[in-house]
């Protein structure tokens, strides 16, 4: 016995197995493949169904990560290989050089300020953009920006300097190298979440302007985002009326998300609190409502004003004047036009589950989810013994659940050491 | 609500001292507003939302007025009528508190008192001959950043307007 | 003994530096009564900074000391750790915020650097009135009481009881295992009920440390997190229990039909409630009361949705088991289900629901559905313009709270939601906690959930549980909370109700209110209803806030 634990993943999920295992006396391994903590919840302007702001959420959570003196937070890391057995795990990580110093860096942004690299930024959707120093948001956590290799000129050869010459802490060193580290430990935590399902080329995402999915229409609305929550067209016009297409992605991955109707009702909220006149239409094929909470939360998002129309075949064309969303009502072919469509879409399963799976010696559902050993019983245990799954790698599911697995995962955990 | 202000150890005795009635003012009785007026402002924020919306609007260095100056407090709730109060005997020119948006507070329902405490207090405010809109209560989330710096300047920019607290004027007759 | 008081000037690298006139900062504040030193440091965060102020701080027996720089969400902890290195107690200093409001907001030097110096006075004269706060310790009771032998309690209790560790289990009825031993099969791993419960009761046999009571209910609770004591009722005996944390896993019960209108004829022959349909199918013999088998059955969703005002968010799934029970039993029947809209909200859902749907069973979507007896029954829809004769009709009727949950509720001080489940501390962070520390609520007695919802639940309360409240570890509760001077509280006991925690408590015989130490959060809400001043909140005092105050108006 180690007395060490691995958690993979730093969204909310693992934010919330970390600090319950270091609370419980583990020393944790928090391992997270970006620079920074916090996962898909940071990108939420409003959670449903309390309109609670998710940074004021998590900031507080994020913030117990980095102080906690148990948790050893391994950013820009990957688990590259894991061999033993529960409770005597050997796992080695890689761990890519972010070139800026976490100790001595203070986050005050001078060096993005002179970086001459100018691309977009994948965290804001794409639709703002980054340096190739850079911290992804505006009030990330940990605020020490890192150094993108790919996109930095200096890594392509030419001959630049400019953010270590404007940083007055010394924090930036080019010359840090990629590390190996090799850890100890007794069980693992898997909690890498989820990625947003692309949409096919029928509604038009990518190819006809002012389409949009959830997350995209998240960091529109945000107040830290690219229009610092302006709703507005491409052309900068304000949009008169709105399309909501819910389950987007459904029949490709052949299963329901659980939480994008929820959240596409919010959006009601959200486009009437910035544009009180706005026409929205939600296209719906079953309101997908579990709980005790959200059959009130539709009806008061209802009241609000928006027209329901159950289709589940839609198309969407770009028009003269506006967009249009062609659907079927019953066996009548209908066409609505919209200045603006957000797109509804699902849940889906990290592209790199595969490769971890594979690392981790588990197995994954047909989804590309990590396959739970019991659907009923055992929905945070893997296929693997001392291996714990929580959150949406396991399956589609709100932040409530994802929370209540986390925590259940740490109990498994715990319950391994007999620590009763 | 106001039975208090006189509870903290020292406020009626230094209340005559002077300390806040700067001498450039001294039109007594009729504080019309001045060329080189720079108001003073409380503003009580809270740890969880408003301070992080302050902190993030230092970050992405959003410029503000100098005229607001923070006093953190751990919810919007803890600010008691009185301090609101003794701040406007004290000479402040406006006083703003900003909390967590309702339905939002870290402690769950905290801001609801503030709420309904600050109905009250903009009764007890107009009664001292003071102008409502000296005090303001907004609710501003840790991410609103660009919020807190339009909150603060539209507010600066107010007070402004409504010139020097009036009080003062008054205690000194 | 004379203050010795130091003030720390952080440059913050150029950040600080750059935008306000340390040089005149420090002239500024020299010669404060009881300053003996301003010192400033390229960056006190960093290792050398961190020394240089720890050597200070011991080199000049400071008292007490400011230190100026950013924003104290980012390093007061720092600079606490530092304050307790040199010796000192953590809360003996203060952070004037000059970086975030000051240097990186104001643009005019000038400006900012009179900015800095009133708020760097402002914290000077707050330092003063600080007071050292002490950790306490807490010795809390790893025992555990839960509330509910159904599967969630079940669950709970198996992951929790261990060699140091006891777990007492409460159950009303005379055996443990609740709803779910009914269920033939449970979806989705289509498990016989009664066989979960048997395997469970035979570890729970095993387990020396759970102690069952059967037709046992809690009747008094006193006490919080870490030190609850509890009276049980079992028969006719009393006894007291003492434990650390309480969950509670009353479960659910199904919304009574007779409170329904508008459904048509709910009372008549060959109308089957989900739970009666259980039986019928873990007997053996589906027919209707004339004892023929079905040709066809209806099956409607979504019974007494409208008068609960939620979504049960099972029972989609559970109808289209009954559409499984009868494809399995008496293949060839006409099945047809009436939903409105279909929740399948798990990556299996789908697939069950096609694989069914692909048997043969129609899925009738529509909202207003009536059930006539004309000559048999009948299913009326779309504005009665339809209408499906059946042979038997099963329906799938809202879960709603148990009955004692409002009983529980009060003895227990924790908050019901409007539909009169148990409210969870947070919807997003915190599903399994109360307002009150230490209790906490799983399964349906939260709200309704499927099988692997509650499991999950029970596991979450058991890992809460299993983390803070460790055997031979003490509870270390925040320091910086409220309490009441006695000599001022005239026993209004306006505090007891604002506080959300109910961490306040009224002793009768001393007519005062008295903070528990454990349960206050330190939010300061009960410091404002106070008429007679006699709350203060630690680390934030009247006096401490009014020297605030006053200098930053000067």
């Amino acid at each position: 016995m180690e007395n060490n634990i691995l958690v993979i993943g730093a969204g909310i999920t693992g934010i919330e197995a970390s600090i319950l295992l270091a609370n419980a006396g583990k020393h944790v391994y928090l391992v997270e493949k970006s620079p920074i903590i916090g996962g898909n919840i940071i990108k939420f302007e409003h959670v449903f169904p309390n309109f609670e702001c998710a940074t004021c959420l998590v900031s507080p959570r994020q913030q117990e990560v980095l102080q906690n003196s148990n948790i050893e937070l391994l950013l820009l890391s990957e688990v590259k290989k894991v061999t033993g057995k529960p409770g005597a795990f050997s796992v080695k990580i890689k761990k890519q050089a972010r070139y800026v110093d976490m100790e001595n860096c203070i986050g005050c942004g001078a060096c993005y300020d002179v970086c001459p690299v100018k691309i977009p930024n994948e965290y804001e959707e794409n639709l703002m953009q980054r340096f190739a120093i850079y911290v992804p948001y505006s009030g990330s956590l940990p605020n020490v920006p890192a150094i993108d290799t790919e996109n930095c000129i200096r890594f392509a050869g030419e001959e630049c300097n400019a953010c270590q010459e404007s940083c007055m802490f010394e924090a930036i060193n080019y010359d840090e190298k990629d590390e190996e580290l090799d850890l100890k430990v007794d069980a693992i935590i898997v909690s890498t979440g989820f990625q947003q399902h692309k949409p096919v080329a029928k509604y038009g995402w990518g190819t006809i302007d002012d389409v949009y999915n959830a997350f995209e229409f998240e960091r529109i609305f945000a107040s830290n985002g690219p229009t610092t929550g302006e709703i507005k067209k491409k052309d900068g016009s304000e949009p008169k009326s709105i399309a909501i297409i819910h389950c987007v992605g459904r029949d490709e991955n052949k299963y329901c998300s659980a939480v994008c109707c929820i959240n596409s009702l919010k959006f009601i909220h959200y486009l009437k609190e910035k544009i009180e006149d706005i026409k929205i239409t939600n296209f719906y094929r079953d309101l997908c409502l579990p709980g005790k909470k959200y059959d009130k939360f539709a009806g008061d998002m209802k009241s609000l004003g928006t027209d329901f129309i159950r289709s589940d075949d839609i198309e969407i064309s770009s028009g003269d004047k506006s967009i249009l969303v062609n659907y079927m009502n019953g066996d009548a072919k209908k066409q609505l036009p919209a200045d603006m469509v957000i797109l509804s879409s699902s849940i889906e399963p990290q592209k790199d589950n595969n490769d971890l799976a594979k690392v981790l010696g588990i197995e994954l559902d047909s989804f590309g989810f990590f396959q739970e050993s019991d659907p009923d019983f055992g929905t945070e245990t893997s296929t693997r013994d001392g291996i714990y799954i929580a959150g949406c790698a396991q399956a589609p599911k709100d932040i409530q659940n994802c929370v209540t697995q986390a925590q259940s995962a740490v109990e498994k955990a715990l319950f391994q050491f007999n620590l009763k | 609500m106001l039975k208090k202000v006189t509870a903290n150890s020292k406020p009626r005795s230094s209340f005559n001292n002077g300390k806040f009635m700067p001498k450039s003012s001294v039109k007594k009785g009729n504080p019309k507003i001045e060329e080189d007026f720079f108001p003073k402002i409380v503003a009580f924020c809270c740890n969880w939302c408003t301070y992080g919306a302050a902190d993030l609007a230092g970050t992405s260095k959003f410029t503000m007025p100098p005229s607001i100056s923070v006093v953190k407090v751990m919810c919007s709730s803890r600010v008691d009528p009185v301090q609101v109060l003794e701040s406007f005997l004290r000479g402040a020119d406006g006083v703003l508190i900003a909390g967590c948006h309702p339905g939002d507070c870290h402690y769950d329902n905290g801001n609801y008192y503030t709420r309904r405490r600050f109905a009250l207090l903009n009764e007890v405010v107009q009664s001292l001959g003071l102008e409502n809109d000296r005090l303001q209560l907004s609710w501003i989330s840790a991410s609103e950043a660009k919020k807190y710096q339009q909150t603060v300047t539209d507010f600066t920019e107010k007070i402004k307007k409504l010139g020097r607290n009036p009080l003062w004027v008054k205690s000194e007759i | 003994m004379k203050e010795r008081i130091g003030i720390f000037l952080c440059e913050c690298g150029p950040n600080i530096a750059e935008k306000i006139d340390l040089d005149k900062v420090k002239e500024a504040l020299e010669h404060l009564p009881n300053v003996v030193i301003v010192a400033r440091h390229k960056l006190f965060c960093s290792l050398q900074g961190k020394e240089f102020l720890k050597e200070s701080i011991k080199e000049n027996n400071l008292t007490r000391f400011v230190i100026a720089a950013c924003s104290p969400k980012q390093h007061e902890l720092t600079f606490m750790i530092v304050a307790e290195d040199a010796g000192m107690n953590p809360h003996l200093f203060q952070m004037a915020n000059i970086r975030e409001q000051c240097a990186w907001i104001i643009e005019d030097k000038d400006e900012a650097t009179k900015k800095a110096i009133l708020y760097i006075k402002a914290a000077y004269k707050r330092v003063i009135y600080h007071e050292s706060l002490d950790k306490k310790e807490i010795v809390a009771n790893p025992d555990v009481l839960v509330i509910g032998g159904g599967i969630a309690g079940i669950e709970a209790s198996l992951a929790l009881a261990g060699p140091d560790r006891k777990v007492y289990l409460i159950e009303k009825t005379e055996s443990l295992g609740g709803k779910i031993k009914e269920f033939d099969e449970v979806f989705i791993s289509f498990k016989n009920g009664q066989s979960i419960i048997d395997e469970r009761l035979e570890r729970i046999e095993k387990e020396d440390n759970i102690e069952t009571r059967l037709q046992a209910e809690v009747i008094d609770v006193k006490g919080f997190l870490g030190n609850f004591i509890v009276i049980v009722k079992t028969g006719d005996s009393e006894e007291k229990i003492q434990v650390g944390a309480i969950i509670v896993a009353i479960g659910f019960e199904l919304i009574n039909l007779s409170q329904l209108k508008g459904y048509g004829s709910l009372d008549c022959d060959d109308i089957y409630t989900g739970l009666e349909f259980e039986k019928m199918k873990k007997e053996g013999k589906i027919t209707t009361k004339s004892g023929s088998v079905p040709k066809s059955v209806g099956i409607i969703h979504c019974i007494g949705r409208n008068e609960v005002g939620y979504c049960s968010g099972v029972c989609c799934l559970s109808s289209i088991k009954f559409s499984k029970y009868i494809q399995d039993k008496l293949p060839g029947t006409n099945i047809f289900e009436f939903y409105r809209d279909l929740t399948l909200p798990d990556k299996a859902y789908q697939k069950f629901y096609e694989n069914i749907e692909n048997k043969g069973v129609n899925f009738i979507q529509a909202d207003d559905i009536k059930i006539a007896n004309e000559k048999g029954l009948k299913i009326k829809y779309n504005k009665n313009k339809s209408t499906q004769p059946v042979d038997m009709i099963i329906l799938s009727p809202a879960y709603v709270p148990a009955k004692d949950s409002n009983s529980l509720a009060e003895m227990l001080r924790i908050p019901r939601d409007d539909s009169g489940f148990f409210t969870e501390e947070h919807p997003k962070l915190a599903p399994v906690n109360t307002s009150a520390e230490g209790i906490f609520i799983i399964g349906c007695a939260q709200g309704p959930k499927s099988i692997k919802d509650s499991i999950s639940q029970a596991h979450a309360a058991a890992g809460k549980i299993l983390a803070s409240i460790i055997p031979g570890k003490k509870l270390e509760p925040e320091v910086r909370i409220s309490y009441i001077n006695e000599a001022f509280c005239i026993g209004c006991q306006k505090c007891l109700n604002t506080c959300n925690y109910g961490a306040i408590y009224f002793d009768n015989l001393k007519f005062i209110s008295i903070v528990n130490e454990v349960l206050c959060h330190g939010c300061g809400n009960c410091i404002a209803s106070c008429n007679s001043s006699a709350i203060q909140l630690k680390h934030f005092k009247d006096i401490q806030m009014h020297q605030e105050i006053i200098e930053i108006l000067r």
